[in-house]
């Protein structure tokens, strides 16, 4: 019988058209590919006392697992990705389903405000919120102040308050990125299921949550995957506010490795930091892509 | 109470609510705007908007500082950049989408881990390796490792477009006598422009905001990009925070603005998947 | 104009044969029709033809000229698509023009080209307007269009007229059938509904399961199908087929008894033996109406009459048997009625066990 399903590709054979591949690829191999490997071969090196680069077998490896301070940095990391990946998807997803179901003319307006702190310059806000958090004359106090808290410091600078305090940045900036992934998402939902489910009975709550959210899947896999990217990618924030500290309180794996590399000059150690991360972010996208099919456009796609 | 009016009602408490939240959401950029504005001796004053407003500190800080180069900086890398992305993307996900080439599904899977490795596991190596080129400290050294980092998801985004394109339509470009990049140029890109505009702003936005690297590459105060400079200023203008503010605040314009303008576009990509035409 | 040659192409994906093994001869200006139903792989001999599919043997000539390896646009062939596969941000006048672009035509003689196309085929006022601003209709002849302007040694056309409603696809089929004649090419057509076939084509090339059935005019395919499918195929409504038992062969004609019940006498064409299984085909407007006990005629119970005026369908039921005939009188029949059915010998084929016929030709 006739099987329409082989696929048609356009027949060219000509090894010409590897050309097409040829920029994008070029740019992986040097700019990614050798990176990474060179990384993954400078980890296994170490600096002797000499200066000399000799080999080291996971000697640094050891040495970086057992520091103490790897370890606040992971509770820092797993902190950081626990809070902000829900509460960025729960804040950008009902935004996202008030701005596009209940507004109509003010919509474009909405979506475009709530965006603008994605589109603002990292190291503005950074600094933007080192004044706000400032104890004497940061809003912030005035604020706190109608609640009768006073600060004796900012919060950045309190050990114990200091990741939170840059969390809520995050989060501020970022949930409007969510936002426009929910907003993706639902404008790529079929007006007819929707009708139907409300024909069928479902309104408000029972409509948002039984039908609408389910089928929101695929964005929310999509900002899961990139959530958990973003949160190993964190740097600027803490980098500006609090340079990971006060020790390392809000130490992340961005200011880790930047000061291990580039201030101390330890390039073994920071190589193995690169590798260690990279395996990581490499084992939880999998993990995710396993467990729940990869998606990365918030439409409904073919899972790649 | 009739259906109509619950609905107005309903619509009215929503948008109130939105609009408290967005009051509450814009805080720290209308402070950062209103500090700008401050005299000297209020600049200290720990509220949100204080009387009367000066532009004393625009004059002061665009009159003493290159920011025009910073800006020329900024847009020359993120322009190269959004081109090279724009092509190389392009170009690879009509290989694999319509030319179908051996390979190429291998080809697409490797370049797609690029989006699972954090930017902090390369710098270190990429500094060496730009060191090595030469390339510290020049434009060349950022576009080029910005264009590799922006290729997977814009290529990702173009390929399932061009998929999503009736086949038909290249196999008539192909009787029509076109060869590979005809097809690619007369009907491929045409077809897949909503796409193509989506993944320029994005890559626009991401390379314009890119902090770590320009910090690690670029210490020459005359190359610094646009967002890496406010390190600098907040030592400079660190008892002077009116300034500081100023000069924050020309520095996030231009991508507020830029955005304002193209949000619709980039939102009519990012939805495009939903109205097949 | 040109004539095509396919020598035993054979077109397998990976373990899957699809084409086992087809040979054809296109001649010069001839309107040939390729038919038959859903994946018998009509439209994929089509796409090889257009080398938009390899084949895994066997060899296609175009003009005398071994193309089986050649790319589409070395082959000389233009190709309407069943979607019309407009470029869609183009214009109608650069559709029609843009093979001739590529091909570097220089701009005067594409504007001539693109002005005559249009004219033909009424769609001068249409030239500054995009497809999605066309009908259906007007799409499939910018479709055309295109073709037209390349001067092709071959036009191929895949169903041009399934995407359209009945009412336009009539329409469609005249002004197709005034290109043919106007245009005087070597086309090839394909298409699943055999009326276009029967009302356009030079030639018919029935197809099944990936091998030819039959190739022929359309009056040589209704009135000598070479098997049970054609004969199924062609004609509408389709012929009626009886179960029967060869009981004597004398004279070059047999005689069957049918399971149904008469004896009918059949000339025969080829050798069958006495006591085979065959099968008895007449088509529904060669059954006449007679009285009852006349010779080779069949009495039973009309289950469905359907009256469209100037014809009248009488549906029986016998057992396995379901039996049409067309009655152009128009008789007053009712559901429950009576009917004697007569099956005269000239138009009665027979078909032996395999499903060849073995009955002599009319």
């Amino acid at each position: 019988m006739m099987t329409k399903s082989a696929r048609r590709g356009l027949r060219f054979g000509k090894p010409a058209l590897y050309l097409f591949a040829l920029p994008a690829t070029l740019l992986f191999v040097v700019f990614i590919a050798y990176p990474i490997l060179w990384v993954a071969g400078q980890s296994l090196f170490t600096r002797t006392a000499e200066g000399q680069m000799v080999f080291a077998g996971f000697a640094n490896y050891g040495a970086v697992l057992s520091d103490p301070a790897f370890w606040i940095v992971v509770r820092n990391m797993v902190i950081w990705g626990l809070i902000t990946i829900p509460v960025q998807m729960v804040i950008g997803g009902l935004l996202a389903y008030f701005i596009e179901r209940h507004t109509y003319r003010l919509r474009s307006f909405f979506r475009t405000m709530f965006f603008l702190p994605v589109v603002t310059s990292v190291s503005v806000i950074s600094l933007v919120w080192v004044q706000i958090y400032a104890p004497y004359y940061g809003i912030a106090q005035e604020y706190l102040k109608l609640f009768g808290i006073t600060m004796s410091f900012s919060p950045i600078g309190d050990p114990a308050t200091a990741i939170y305090a840059l969390i809520l940045v995050n989060i501020w900036q970022w949930t409007g990125f969510s936002m426009l992934m929910y907003i993706a998402g639902i404008a790529n939902l079929p007006s007819e299921v929707l009708d139907a489910a409300r024909i069928d009975g479902a309104r408000g709550f029972r409509l948002a949550y039984d039908v609408v959210v389910p089928m929101l899947a695929p964005a929310t896999k999509s900002l899961l995957l990139l959530g958990i990217i973003g949160t190993l990618q964190t740097f600027p924030i803490v980098h500006l506010m609090t340079g990971g500290g006060p020790n390392r309180a809000s130490e992340v794996f961005g200011t880790y490795i930047f000061k291990q590399s580039f201030v101390l000059g330890d390039t073994g150690s920071g190589a193995t930091l690169s590798v260690i991360v990279l395996l990581v972010a490499l084992v939880l996208s999998l993990v995710q892509i396993v467990f729940f099919g990869a998606q990365l456009s918030p439409a409904k796609r073919k899972p790649e | 109470m009739t259906g109509y009016a619950r609905a107005r009602i309903r619509s009215l408490v929503i948008h109130a609510v939105l609009f408290a939240v967005l009051a509450l959401w814009m805080i720290p950029q209308v402070y950062m705007l209103s500090i700008g504005l401050r005299a000297p001796a209020q600049a200290f004053d720990a509220a949100l908007i204080t009387w009367p407003v000066t532009f004393d500190n625009f004059i002061t800080v665009i009159r003493d500082n290159p920011l025009a180069r910073i800006f020329l900086n900024s847009m020359i890398v993120t322009v190269a950049t959004v081109a090279i992305v724009v092509a190389a993307s392009s170009l690879i996900a009509f290989a694999c989408a319509v030319l179908r080439l051996k390979g190429s599904l291998v080809l697409y899977a490797t370049l797609l881990t690029t989006l699972m490795v954090p930017l902090a596991s390369l710098v270190l190596p990429l500094a060496i390796l730009l060191k090595t080129f030469g390339w510290v400290n020049t434009y060349i050294g950022l576009i080029l490792p910005y264009a590799a980092l922006g290729v997977p998801f814009a290529m990702v985004v173009l390929k399932a477009f061009m998929e999503d394109s009736p086949a038909e339509l290249f196999e008539a470009a192909r009787v029509d006598g076109c060869n590979a990049w005809q097809i690619y140029w007369h009907v491929a890109l045409p077809l897949v422009r909503p796409a193509l505009v989506f993944v320029a702003i994005w890559q626009f936005i991401v390379t314009w905001n890119e902090f770590f690297l320009a910090l690690i590459i670029l210490t020459e105060s005359e190359m610094k990009t646009l967002t890496i400079i406010p390190m600098q200023y907040s030592g400079l203008y660190m008892a002077n925070p009116g300034a500081l503010f100023a000069v924050l605040t020309l520095i996030a314009l231009p991508l507020i603005l830029l955005y304002v303008v193209v949000q619709r576009a980039f939102v009519r990509g990012l939805t495009a998947g939903a109205v097949k035409g | 104009m040109a004539n095509l040659t396919i020598e035993n192409i054979t077109k397998s994906y990976g373990n899957v044969t699809v084409i086992p093994g087809l040979s054809l001869d296109v001649g010069e200006g001839e309107f040939c029709v390729l038919v038959g139903p859903s994946g018998c792989g009509k439209s994929t001999l089509l796409r090889i033809i257009a080398g938009l599919e390899p084949i895994s043997s066997g060899r296609i000539l175009i003009d005398g000229a071994d193309v089986s390896d050649a790319e589409p646009p070395e082959r000389g062939i233009a190709m309407v698509f069943q979607s019309y596969a407009l470029y869609p941000h183009m214009n109608v006048d650069r559709n029609m023009g843009f093979g001739l672009e590529i091909a570097h035509t220089p701009r005067p003689e594409i504007k001539e080209r693109v002005a005559r196309a249009a004219e033909k085929l009424k769609l001068g006022s249409y030239l500054a307007r995009k497809p999605r601003e066309l009908s259906g209709g007007q799409r499939q002849r910018v479709a055309i269009g295109r073709a037209i302007t390349r001067r092709p040694k071959l036009f191929l056309l895949d169903e041009p007229l399934s995407n359209l409603d009945a009412a336009l696809r009539v329409g469609m089929r005249v002004e197709i059938a005034r290109l043919k004649a106007e245009l005087a090419s070597t086309m090839i057509y394909v298409t699943h509904d055999q009326v276009e076939a029967m009302t356009l084509a030079d030639r018919i090339v029935v197809m099944n399961n990936g091998r030819i059935e039959q190739v022929g005019s359309p009056i040589e395919l209704y009135e000598n199908p070479a098997n049970l499918f054609v004969a199924g195929f062609i004609g509408s409504p389709a012929m009626n087929f009886l179960d029967g038992q060869v009981a004597a062969v004398a004279n070059g004609k047999a005689q069957v008894k049918l399971a149904l019940g008469p004896e009918i006498e059949v000339g025969l064409g080829a050798r069958v033996e006495a006591g085979a299984r065959v099968t008895v085909g007449i088509r529904p407007e060669h059954i006449r109406l007679a009285a009852p006990g006349t010779a080779q005629t069949h009495t039973g119970k009309a289950f469905m009459v359907e009256m469209l005026g100037s014809d009248t369908f009488i549906h029986l039921r016998e057992g396995n048997a379901q039996i049409v005939i067309r009655d152009a009188e128009a008789r007053r029949l009712r559901m429950g009625d009576s009917v004697t059915m007569a099956l005269p010998s000239p138009a009665c084929h027979l078909f032996d066990g395999e499903g060849r016929r073995v009955s002599a030709r009319p």
